[in-house]
């Protein structure tokens, strides 16, 4: 018996071999929600439809996660130096 | 007291009867009897007449008038006895059955009426000889009058009395024959007969119009061309009349009346079965109403007007006038103004044929609905008969009972039930838009399709998969429901724009004053009629309950065709998604967008990661000899929270594409940062090709299937142990999955030396393959993997159970304390208590079904509506 098994890449028409894979997306953070809204971080802020690049994390110094909007919501709603709510340290966006 | 008697019978008048005046009185009244008997047994002799005069008025002289007019009537009748009912009656002796002839019938009735008429004209010469003798001291008339009433009475009795069980029906049998003459004349001239070709039957309704009021026309013109018709039937009718006239005095009345109306009705009857059959694409309505038009009542007119009752009651009639005939003059060609019989006869026969066409459909309503909407036209004649007949309630219970016993049964699939359920909205809508009597019938329907586990499925598929896929083409075949309830409710918001004017105080008026009282029938807790508007998308989703479950359910669907899809493409799947947006609001369907968002997204980073991985890798030179392209390789990168629970099964899958996988995660992560992706190795679409000696067969199947087949690839034989093992699934699994290429007889299957474990050899080619046994090499098959009944997605139930284990704690917890506890407790204790994280928001139904599993599992144990715990 002599058959073969081509793979798409060795022969000249590429279409024999055909690999669609799925996959899911996730947050490379520590934790699974976000701190402020308790919603989780593949998921998305409460003000937002999509999840995703619509709705991003943000790190601060602390190496504290949470939605963009929603640090951004706390950030500005203090009047003097905002600190993070996890651990209290002021709150800088890590670089 | 003496007093008193002899002013009662005047017993005085017998003491001053002489010898000679009792002589005379003898004599007077032998002479009348012999007279009386002469001239009644005569034979059209009336010769006696004078002498019998003189009899009478001698008689007469000593106050004998009533007893000689009794005896004379006595006589009349007992003759008549004789000569005319027992001759008459011996006329239809001979006939056993009722079919008497023609000429036999007019003989009978000719000869009967003769005697009756010789016999009327003794009366007479007793009339004149009494009123001589009277020279009016009576009024003359009323005396008349009064002694031909007496006679006409004694004939009927007398024939009454003798009257053969059979005659009511020779009598009907009579005008049934007449009347298929006549129709039979009267046929070739109107216009839908049986002689009527099939093939003209689709426009008859519009082509039966056209006849009429071209019949009509002509009418007014020229005048002689009835004027022959009627000549044709002249002798007919009027042989018909003379009968009836006969019958009539011979004081047959009603039982004549009664013959040829029944005559009429069953003719009437069968014409409409015939007419109306079972097709139900035209409208025989018209048609039906044409020909009562030109037979029947053209007989009856024609009847009316010779018996002299069509007197012309020209305001009475008007106002009687069918409130079908909307323009008599065109109906009744050659007849001046119809007569109130005759308008009263024109509205008993249309009632009757609206009502026999209704029942005749009625009974094959079920028929009609399945046939819809190719059967609107019976649809249409049926919901103008109920308008006049107002019958509703029969249809209702003869559906029901045609639904009960056809279609909701363990035989009829969930589609069809659904889709004769959504005809049955369509159809009945047409003939009551108020929904009152849909209310009636749906509700068997959906009690049923609720005890159905596919239901909900179905009902997502049927309203989601329009088979053509071709948005482009309005109205193609293939659309699905979805979309023609989009249509519908375009087309219906076009047309009557009526709420959003209700400011308008113009169209408030207009509203107000076409408002119509709902039907009596209709429950008044169903509430008003405009709540009531038939919405057939919100009657379907009636049948779940929740839009939730429905919804739900479209995402699991949803989520599979996404994931098995290879390319990109999601128009058709936008498209619903925006339909079913419009109507069940845009937040129910905020996860589905996120998952076609997702698609858009994948393809979007797919081509940027393939596009800048292709530069390194080629710089790299990383492509080994059984290096994948990156180019045939693609992702559906997913945002699982979204995404209903998805089975994901480990599988090793072969080392490049591995390969292949961890570069396109890593490029991910560089894109993407700090986003990584998370690879569901199980799920997606392989397209590969097996090439073999002499040919080269196409697969599309999913991962594991492409793992298995790629091991063989350098190991022609392995053992389940080991393959298992080599892709990294379950021995089970592996057994289950490897089926799919036994069955296409590119591996075999043969024991080992371990019973357990099975040896699975690759095929010299696909020599058994009793699908592909193709001689030809050259062949390429395209063959897909059937899911066998696998999924990639987790069903509805399987998330429920999934999200109902959270409560199996607190329900154990409870049932320990409280011992014992029924199911509306247990669901409302949990509903009081589990109110955060995650809230209980489950229905009874998917508790009860929770627990009925806790039960077959032993948790739990069920007695008498109460649950326990299993000890």
């Amino acid at each position: 018996m002599v058959w073969d098994f081509v793979f798409a890449g060795e022969e000249d028409e590429s279409q024999h071999l055909a690999w669609h894979a799925v996959a899911s997306w996730t947050w490379d953070a520590q934790d699974e929600t976000c701190g402020i809204c308790r919603m989780a971080f593949d998921g998305c802020c409460p003000d937002c439809k999509l999840p995703g690049d619509d709705c991003p994390l943000i790190w601060g110094a602390c190496n504290h996660a949470f939605h963009l909007h929603c640090i951004l919501k706390w950030v500005n709603s203090q009047t003097s130096q905002a600190h993070c709510p996890m651990c209290r340290r002021e709150w800088q966006f890590k670089g | 007291m003496a007093d008193s008697i002899s002013s009662v019978c005047n017993l005085a008048i017998l003491d001053k009867l002489s010898d000679g005046s009792i002589e005379e009185i003898l004599e007077s009244y032998n002479g009348f009897c012999a007279a009386t008997d002469t001239l009644l047994n005569g034979a059209g002799d009336l010769s006696v007449g004078p002498q019998f005069v003189s009899h009478v008025h001698g008689l007469c002289k000593h106050g004998l008038e009533s007893l000689l007019r009794d005896h004379f009537l006595g006589a009349l009748e007992r003759t008549f006895e004789k000569n005319g009912a027992l001759k008459f009656w011996r006329h239809f002796e001979a006939y056993d059955d009722v079919s008497v002839e023609e000429e036999v019938f007019y003989n009978a009735l000719e000869e009967i009426s003769l005697e009756k008429q010789y016999q009327e004209k003794c009366l007479l010469i007793l009339v004149h000889a009494l009123q001589s003798y009277n020279h009016g001291s009576h009024d003359s008339n009323e005396y008349r009058v009064e002694l031909f009433a007496k006679y006409q009475m004694s004939v009927s009795s007398v024939l009454m009395a003798t009257l053969p069980r059979n005659f009511p029906e020779i009598l009907h049998w009579y005008f049934k024959g007449r009347l298929e003459e006549l129709s039979t004349i009267m046929g070739g001239d109107f216009p839908h007969d049986d002689d009527d070709d099939d093939d003209d039957k689709d426009d008859m309704d519009l082509d039966d119009k056209c006849k009429v009021s071209y019949r009509s026309g002509q009418m007014e013109i020229d005048e002689c061309y009835p004027q022959g018709r009627f000549l044709d039937n002249n002798k007919l009718v009027s042989n018909i009349g003379k009968v009836v006239r006969d019958l009539r005095s011979l004081g047959f009345t009603s039982m004549t009346e009664d013959a040829y109306a029944s005559a009429i009705f069953l003719f009437l009857k069968a014409k409409v079965h015939d007419l109306a059959g079972d097709d139900y694409r035209i409208s025989v309505l018209e048609s039906i109403k044409g020909w009562i038009q030109a037979v029947p009542l053209q007989f009856l007119h024609a009847l009316l007007a010779y018996l002299g009752d069509s007197v012309s009651y020209d305001s009475v009639s008007s106002g009687l006038k069918s409130p079908l005939a909307s323009c008599p003059s065109t109906f009744y060609p050659g007849i001046d103004t119809p007569s109130e019989g005759l308008v009263r006869w024109q509205l008993r026969l249309e009632y009757f044929a609206y009502e026999t066409l209704q029942d005749l459909r009625i009974t094959k309503l079920f028929e009609i609905i399945v046939d819809y909407p190719d059967s609107s036209p019976a649809i249409e004649d049926l919901k103008q008969c109920l308008e006049y007949t107002g019958q509703h309630s029969k249809l209702v219970e003869s559906f029901i009972s045609a639904l009960r016993y056809r279609l909701l049964t363990a035989g009829a699939s969930t589609n069809d039930i659904l889709h004769q359920y959504v005809s049955t909205i369509k159809a009945l809508r047409t003939i009551d838009p108020a929904g009152v009597f849909l209310e009636a019938v749906g509700e068997p329907i959906r009690d049923y399709l609720r005890g159905r586990k596919d239901t909900i499925k179905c009902i997502v598929t049927m309203l989601t998969d329009g088979t053509g896929g071709n948005p482009n083409v309005s109205g193609n075949t293939g659309d699905s429901l979805l979309e023609e309830l989009n249509r519908d409710e375009e087309n219906q918001e076009n047309a009557g724009l009526d709420d959003d004017f209700h400011t308008d105080d113009k169209q408030a008026w207009i509203n107000a004053s076409r408002w119509e009282p709902d039907p009596v029938e209709a429950d008044p807790l169903k509430g008003s009629r405009n709540r009531r508007k038939v919405d057939i998308l919100g009657m379907i989703v009636g049948i779940i309950g929740s839009k939730d479950q429905l919804v739900n359910e479209y995402r699991v669907m949803l989520a599979e065709k996404l994931l098995n899809k290879s390319d990109y493409d999601i128009d058709t799947e936008i498209r619903t998604l925006e339909l079913l947006k419009i109507h069940f609001g845009e937040s129910s369907m905020q996860k589905c967008e996120i998952m076609l968002n997702d698609l858009i997204d994948s393809k979007r980073t797919n081509g940027n990661i393939k596009a800048t991985i292709t530069q390194t890798s080629q710089a790299g030179s990383e492509l080994g000899d059984n290096g994948v392209s990156m180019d045939v390789f693609d992702a559906t990168i997913i945002s699982s929270n979204f995404w209903p629970q998805i089975q994901d099964e480990s599988l090793n899958v072969p080392g490049p594409v591995d390969q292949l996988l961890s570069d396109y995660a890593k490029r991910f992560n560089e894109i993407k940062t700090p986003r990584k992706l998370l690879w569901k190795k199980s799920l997606g679409t392989v397209k590969l090709e097996l090439q073999f000696e002499d040919r080269a067969v196409q697969f599309v199947v999913a991962p594991v299937h492409a793992a298995i087949i790629m091991q063989f690839q350098d190991q022609t034989s392995w053992t389940s142990k080991n393959l298992a093992a080599a892709i990294g699934v379950p021995t089970d699994i592996l057994n289950r999955r490897i089926n799919f290429w036994i069955s296409k007889g590119i591996l075999a299957e043969s024991l080992g030396a371990d019973s357990e474990d099975h040896v699975f050899t690759l095929m010299e080619g696909m020599v058994d393959s009793g699908k592909n046994g193709g001689t030809n090499g050259s062949i390429e098959d395209l063959i897909v993997a059937d899911e066998e009944g696998e999924s990639s997605v987790a069903s509805v139930e399987d998330q429920l159970r999934k999200e109902m284990t959270v409560y199996e704690k607190f329900i154990l917890g409870m049932l320990t304390n409280f011992g014992s506890m029924a199911l509306d407790r247990i669901h409302n204790t949990l509903k009081m208590f589990c109110i955060a994280d995650p809230p209980y928001d489950k229905t009874l139904q998917q508790l009860q079904s929770f627990l009925t599993g806790l039960v077959s599992e032993e948790k739990l144990e069920l007695r008498d509506g109460m649950y326990f715990l299993k000890k």
